[in-house]
């Protein structure tokens, strides 16, 4: 009654309809007892927080009531409640604030006054529902206290009696005392009528839940009264209960007609069935919600019967779902922890808003559509199928697009709520609504309430309790259709209230997984804070939400992730961004702006037309123009982190290439490790794939060095696709791994114009660079454009560049003056300098080479010089002549600081004559496989042609025959055609050149290059060198040239003449110093012959080479032929080299400093030739009338006296000479060519003139004497020879004869013939035939008595 | 009669879209977005009924202004109908009818072989073809 009456009171004062919605309703509260908890006082809501967090957790207890059943009561705490809401507590009690807790911290006495005031002044303000208040107060620390109240804080103590030592200390223990203190030392004002604790800021009280616990349970007894009460009001009694628009609709009614009776008493069964519901006694509440619904119907009280319709289903959803509160707790918490997120709403909001019930994130939305779909499978059946359906919830969570992240949370709660289910599921009231029939009983009691204007608000609610139930069944399609029922209440309300209403249907949207309605209406609510006519648009709150609505239109803040995803709707997609943009620049957060705007850019760049691009570029400008964009991730307040956007594709790149360094800086291995490639060279057989799988992987390392500190070069290629010049500044390379110093740069792109870019830097460290990208400065914008973030190209991902340590560089510096042209000679890019010289054959020169450490930190430890040119290897170690030792010892060079070595150089040239033409010609193919036969061919001309002695013609063929067997030692069997004609082209141009002995020559050119492989510091530990090349152009002009040659016996048996035709090529006279004392001088162009006594080459060296030959051909097992043949190579070979080695002509051109050596290597000798050159192994000493024979002497004897002969033989080989024969022989010389040997009327010798000597052993001496007397007067000669007994009849040895025409010139020599040669091989071979003669033969004068 | 027609793609990226008033393009697009949780929720619900299976799901939402059907083919090609609210003339009948020469007419141009199936309907004959039938005169 007293209530009906106060409400009639407050009727009067108030408008009827609600204020403000409470969006946050769900069924459940229904059966909730509604308490505000307060904070008061000056905020410090972070202080209370925990205090707030207590209190909350109470949110029901178990009484056990006077018929001995625990009911559970459930409390619902509000932080905020209009007062006008109350007066709907008699058509929905749980409207009616039925409790209030106030809790407020003070300092001193005055702000616990404060806080009282606000205590008392909320007990008013809600007085007319208000059963019972509480106020927790916090008092200052102890800290503060001590010291404000030290003065009487003592004396108190003293009274008490206390241990004053602990006092400090003893907070926790002493708590009580301490509480009490407080208690003591402020005291409520007097007109503080509520009960208040007092607590200590730092120790929340233990017994805080016990004493929240205690009010409620006041609460709960009060509030059964009052259902006691109005269960034992007499039917006939009772008043009407009015919802507060309906109070004009019955003035001057007749109160006491059967229907209004009816009325009344079917209103105030739905009022107790509310307070039975409150009270926790949910069938009492079911039945009588049917009751009312009946009487109700029957009356045709559409609005009340709606009432109780949702309390129906309010009821049923209690028993059905209880998880809703669990949840409801479960997100408390989750909030709790997430104190940042929750500062998404500004703080003097934060006050207000009860943020218990705030279902903000993602993690609670899935966890209540879990729950959901747990209902809607195992509503009354088993809860044992519960996976099932947890499975398919999230497989629904994730096709929504909603956070995968939360699935352990999801299945945690759903494990509670089957099994608490579980336990509900046996006690279930018969007249329970059944879970498919709630939506339509929520249906029903929407269109009851839709028939009432004023009733708006109780449709909305019901609605969005209606949705929330349905969330609970999972069945969304329901939950759409009430949501969108919402739109057409017409309710007026404030911009800011429909705001709220998209949001909350935005949220639940959300959780049904209607990921694009939810991002719809977020989006309009977005639009609702700043549309037109707003006195106050909220560009914050706009900004928020749309940022929120991104994950509906598939958009994230991360630009990657939409560009990997390519999904959506694009048109929506840019619109969203703009209006994005659009609201960040209003706000002023022009960094956010440039980052949106750069965000559009690199994520819809494909879906823009040409001119939308442009647009927007220019826009990205304009609003890098205000503040740079850079690629940093931006925070805003709430935390949300939005990630950096590049302009990856702008400008475009469509090639990107790492450079190696240039060659002569590039790092080689000292050392190059032999590859163990088994025995084949090649394969194309791959035995396993692991190699080509290693292939594959490593496609982004690159197979070059960089090194530290040096400067690296990548090239780009870039397109500009915008129509204007875009200008890029400061580009850089983006790498990991190694600190690496990059070097800017700027360019300018022409539209549409591919351009190159070269980017350059330095790593600082050895080690790995991964090189990643390259960062821009364009459109104002900083980007960082990784080539895994380009798109449609087929860059890898990175390119892993090997940096090692840093290497010396150096410069080089010759004394000679540079070529003109550099050298085509292969790795010609290791060149840095050239050198070119120009000199005649056999000339020397040298070459002063600096070089300069140019590395400021790094000396130069390694330094290795070698000489590679297109001459062969045996000409260039003549020719090129380096001290290595010298250049050792001055290592290591210092930083910044020059060593000088020397080069020699010496024009080494063949100065005998070369092949003519004909023969060249015949040669020319002829490839080392030939090589056997011809060679066969040629020593069987040879020694057919021997008799007729060295022509022209054959010996230089024969030379040539000789160079290739020493090429072809060189480069063992590869000698192909190509390497010949290569050979000819360097040497051999002179060869083909000058065909003919007088025809000029032309120079030749010789390329070569002085290598330098150098290296130093760290990286040499590591066997990293560099190389460089000097290349070196000379020109060598022919000088002296040898034409042709012969061999002659000298006066003394231990020397022979080498003849040698000498013409010189040069446009000067040359002085030709030929012996050591001797000098002739040739005019230009002409030749000469000299002759060149030589030492004969020594039995030994021929005996060694013999045995070698020998040992050679038995190892080869070749035939007896074929060592013979190479016998004769070898002796050959032999005595050209003997020849050479003592032979040197000095040249020097007359008038000029220009001199040089001629050497004769090269020379070919036929057989007999060699026979010359050779020392016999017999020593002869013949004496004639006891006078000792010298060669040329003159002997004179008469006609009819006997002179004696004597004749000695020494053998002065090392081996024993076995059957020899000396064979005396007198004849006549008519020096005509004429030799008369038929001498029996003119000569007689006594005793035999052919003695046998069996055995001659090693330094044996045998003497032969006999007489001899002459007939006639006249002059004789003796033909004195030894000779081995020949094997065969004929010897194949036969004597040389040198063209008398050549030799009559040579003035005294041609007297004695050459037939006094003594024709020998020397050797010690048996099977051969050998004869030694005594040269010059004895020549008598025999003279008339 | 229609305000707007949408062919949207087995992966919700449009593939066509059509609108009477060009003005007011963005705002239907964004309807016709959000009109897309509805139709994946019919076609989730459709899972696994028989082969008879109704290929128009019906108005999906309406708001003040307009009344949006949708239409989903077997290859899960959706069509949206945007249809004026006001116009009260028009029976759900003519939308099945506007659906099935919208499905004929998108039958006929996939088969164009130089239509790659997941990109845009850039044909002119299509086009003019849904402009007729969205103007109602076919």
């Amino acid at each position: 009654m007293r209530a009906a009456g106060g409400l009639v009171q407050s009727n009067a004062s108030v408008e009827p309809i609600m204020s403000r919605l409470d969006y946050e309703q769900t069924a459940l509260h229904h059966s909730c007892l509604l308490v505000l908890l307060r904070g008061v006082g000056p905020s410090r809501a972070r202080v209370l927080q925990r205090a707030f967090e207590k209190v909350r957790r109470v949110n029901n207890i178990k009484v056990t009531d006077s018929s001995g059943t625990v009911r559970t009561v459930y409390f619902r705490f509000i932080h905020d409640h209009p007062v006008e809401h109350n007066d709907w507590g008699d058509f929905q009690t749980h409207r009616r604030l039925l409790g209030l807790i106030t809790i407020g911290k003070f300092e001193n006495q005055t702000e616990l006054n404060e806080l009282c005031r606000h205590h008392e002044s909320l007990k008013v303000r809600y007085g007319s529902t208000l059963y019972e208040s509480r106020a927790i107060f916090f008092g200052p620390d102890t800290h503060t206290s001590n010291a404000n109240a030290k003065g009487d804080a003592q004396p108190a103590l003293q009274t008490i009696g206390e241990n004053v030592a602990n006092t400090d200390q003893s907070c926790t223990e002493k708590k009580s005392q301490l509480s009490g203190r407080l208690q003591d030392e402020f005291t409520t004002p007097s007109n503080f009528k509520s009960q208040a604790f007092f607590y200590r800021e730092q120790d929340i009280g233990m017994d805080l839940e016990a004493r929240v616990e205690d009010f409620l349970n006041a609460l709960f007894w009060v509030l059964e009264s009052r259902r006691l009460e109005r269960s034992r009001e007499k039917a006939d009694k009772v008043s009407l209960l009015l919802a507060p628009f309906e109070k004009r609709d019955f003035v001057g009614l007749d109160m006491e007609s059967r229907n209004n009776r009816k009325r009344c008493v079917g209103r105030v069964m739905k009022n107790l069935a509310d307070l039975s519901l409150q009270a926790g006694l949910l069938e009492d509440a079911l039945s009588l919600y049917h009751n009312a619904n009946e009487t109700l119907r029957s009356v045709g009280d559409s609005l009340w019967v709606g009432a109780t319709e949702e309390g129906l289903c309010a009821a049923s959803a209690v028993i059905l779902y209880p998880q809703m509160r669990e949840i409801e707790v479960l997100h408390r918490n989750a909030s709790l922890q997430e104190t940042g997120a929750s500062q998404l709403r500004t703080t003097p909001e934060k006050w207000r808003a009860s943020d218990a019930t705030k279902k903000i994130n993602a993690n609670a939305c899935t966890v209540t559509t879990t729950a959901g779909s747990l209902n809607c499978t195992d509503a009354f059946t088993t809860h044992s199928s519960s996976c099932s359906s947890v499975s398919s919830i999230l497989t629904n969570n994730s096709s929504a697009s909603g956070t995968p992240t939360t699935s352990t949370s999801s299945s945690s709660t759903s494990t509670i709520s089957v099994a608490q289910y579980g336990h509900r599921n046996g006690e279930l009231p018969g007249n329970i609504i059944k879970p498919e029939d709630i939506t339509n009983y929520y249906r029903k009691a929407i269109i009851n309430y839709s028939k009432y204007r004023h009733a708006a608000t109780i449709e909305t609610e019901a609605a969005l309790k209606a949705s929330r139930i349905c969330i609970e069944q999972n069945r969304p399609l329901d939950v759409a259709m009430f949501l969108q029922n919402i739109l057409y209440i017409n309710l007026s309300m404030s911009e800011s209230d429909r705001v709220k209403r998209f949001e909350v249907i935005t949220e639940l949207y959300q959780q049904i997984g209607y990921q694009r309605k939810a991002a719809f209406f977020q989006r309009l609510a977005a639009l609702k804070h700043v549309q037109q006519g707003t006195q106050t648009p909220d560009w914050t709150q706009s900004y928020r939400l749309m940022l929120g609505s991104f994950t509906g239109y598939l958009l994230s803040l991360d630009p990657l992730e939409v560009l990997e995803n390519a999904a959506g709707w694009p048109a929506l997609q840019i619109d969203l961004v703009q209006s994005l943009i659009s609201a960040a620049r209003r706000l002023g957060f022009s960094a956010l702006a440039t980052r949106h705007m750069t965000f559009l850019l690199q994520t819809q760049w494909d879906n823009m037309s040409a001119t939308e691009q442009s647009e927007m570029a220019v826009q990205l400008q304009n609003l890098s123009a205000q503040c740079e964009g850079s690629p940093v991730p931006l925070v805003l307040e709430n935390g949300t982190v939005i990630p950096p956007a590049n302009l990856t594709d702008l400008p475009y790149l469509t090639h990107f290439a790492v450079r190696d360094l240039p060659a002569h800086l590039r790092p080689q291995r000292i050392k190059i490790a032999k590859a163990d490639s088994g025995p084949f060279l090649f394969t194309p057989i791959h035995f396993n794939s692991v190699d080509r799988r290693d292939k594959k992987k490593e496609k982004n390392k690159i197979d070059f060095l960089w090194v530290q500190n040096d400067l690296c070069e990548v090239c780009l290629t870039l397109r500009n696709p915008l129509p204007f010049e875009l200008a890029v500044t400061d580009m850089r390379l983006l790498t990991n791994g190694v600190v690496f110093e990059s070097v800017p740069q700027s360019v300018v792109l022409q539209p549409n114009v591919p351009t190159q870019v070269s980017l350059h830097g330095t790593p600082i460290e050895t080690g790995q660079l991964d090189l990643q990208g390259y960062s821009t400065h364009t459109l104002g914008v900083k980007s960082n454009c990784r080539l895994k973030h380009m798109r449609g190209r087929n860059f890898p991902p990175n390119y892993l560049v090997d940096v090692i340590p840093g290497l010396p560089s150096i410069s080089i510096k010759t004394s000679l003056p540079q070529s003109a042209s550099f050298s085509n000679m292969n790795s010609a890019d290791l060149v840095v300098t050239s050198a070119s010289l120009t000199l005649y054959n056999g000339e020397s020169s040298s070459c002063i080479i600096t070089i300069r450490n140019e590395s400021n930190t790094i000396p130069l430890e390694h330094l290795e010089v070698y000489i590679n040119s297109n001459v062969e290897q045996e000409t260039q170690r003549k020719m090129f002549q380096i001290n290595e030792q010298a250049l050792v010892t001055q290592l290591p060079v210092p930083p910044l600081s020059t060593i000088e070595f020397e080069l020699v150089i010496y024009a080494d040239a063949d100065f005998v004559c070369p092949l003519p033409t004909d023969s060249i010609n015949s040669f020319g193919p002829v490839t080392s496989q030939e090589y056997g036969s011809c060679s066969l061919s040629q020593y069987s001309n040879i020694s057919s042609q021997s008799a007729s002695l060295p022509s022209r013609v054959s010996s230089p063929q024969y030379r040539r025959q000789d160079n290739i067997n020493v090429r072809s030692k060189i480069s063992g069997t590869q000698y192909s055609m190509n390497t010949l004609s290569l050979q000819t082209n360097g040497v051999g141009v002179s060869s083909n050149a000058g065909s003919g002995v007088h025809s000029a020559q032309n120079s030749q050119h010789v390329e070569a290059q002085l290598r330098i492989k150098f290296s130093g510091g760290e990286a040499l530990a590591e066997g990293f060198c560099r190389q460089c090349a000097v290349s070196f152009n000379l020109e060598l002009l022919p000088s002296a040239m040898i034409t042709g040659w012969d061999v002659l016996p000298a006066e003394i048996p231990s020397q022979f003449y080498l003849v040698l035709d000498i013409s010189n090529l040069t446009a000067q006279e040359m002085s030709l110093n030929y012996t050591d004392n001797k000098n002739i001088l040739i005019e230009a162009k002409e030749s000469c012959r000299v002759p060149i006594p030589v030492d004969r080459c020594s039995l030994e060296q021929i005996c060694v080479a013999r045995a070698a030959e020998v040992a050679e051909n038995l190892e080869r097992e070749l035939c007896f032929r074929t060592q013979i043949l190479s016998f004769n190579d070898a002796l050959s070979k032999l005595c050209s080299t003997h020849i050479a080695d003592r032979v040197k002509i000095n040249w020097l051109l007359t008038g000029t400093d220009i001199k040089g050596i001629a050497s004769v290597r090269g020379i070919v000798l036929s057989h007999g030739m060699v026979n010359l050159t050779t020392i016999s192994p017999l020593q002869w000493a013949i004496s004639f009338r006891d006078i000792v024979v010298q060669p040329h002497c003159e002997l004179m004897c008469i006609v009819g006296q006997s002179a004696k002969l004597t004749i000695s033989l020494t053998n002065q080989s090392l081996q024993p000479l076995k059957h020899l024969v000396l064979t005396i022989k007198f004849y006549q010389d008519y020096l005509n060519g004429i030799e008369n040997y038929n001498l029996e009327t003119r000569v007689a010798i006594s005793g035999p003139n052919r003695i046998t000597i069996p055995i001659l052993e090693k330094y044996e001496q045998l003497d032969h004497n006999c007489s001899v007397i002459f007939f006639t007067p006249g002059r004789f000669k003796a033909n004195i020879e030894c000779a081995t007994r020949p094997q065969e009849s004929d010897s194949i040895l036969t004597r040389s004869c040198p063209e008398a025409t050549n030799l009559s010139q040579l003035g005294k020599m041609s007297s004695p013939p050459a037939n006094l040669n003594t024709v020998s091989s020397s050797g010690l071979d048996e099977h051969q035939a050998h004869i030694w003669k005594f040269i010059p033969p004895i020549e008598v004068t025999v003279v008339e008595p | 009669m229609a305000f707007c027609i949408a062919v949207i793609g087995k992966d919700n990226a449009p593939l066509y879209l059509a609108t009477s008033d060009v003005e007011r393009e963005l705002d239907l697009q964004y309807h016709v977005h959000a009109a897309l949780d509805v139709v994946e929720e019919k076609c989730v619900i459709g899972k696994g009924a028989p082969e008879s299976k109704e290929l128009y799901l019906g108005q999906l939402f309406s708001t003040e202004n307009h009344k949006i059907y949708g239409f989903v083919t077997n290859s899960k090609i959706k069509f949206i109908v945007v249809i004026d609210s006001s116009n009260i003339a028009l029976r759900e009948n003519e939308v099945r009818a506007i659906f099935r020469n919208l499905h004929m007419l998108y039958t006929d141009a996939v088969c164009n072989p130089f239509y790659i199936p997941g990109e845009q309907l850039t044909f002119k004959k299509f086009d003019r073809a849904v402009q007729k039938l969205m103007s109602g005169n076919v």
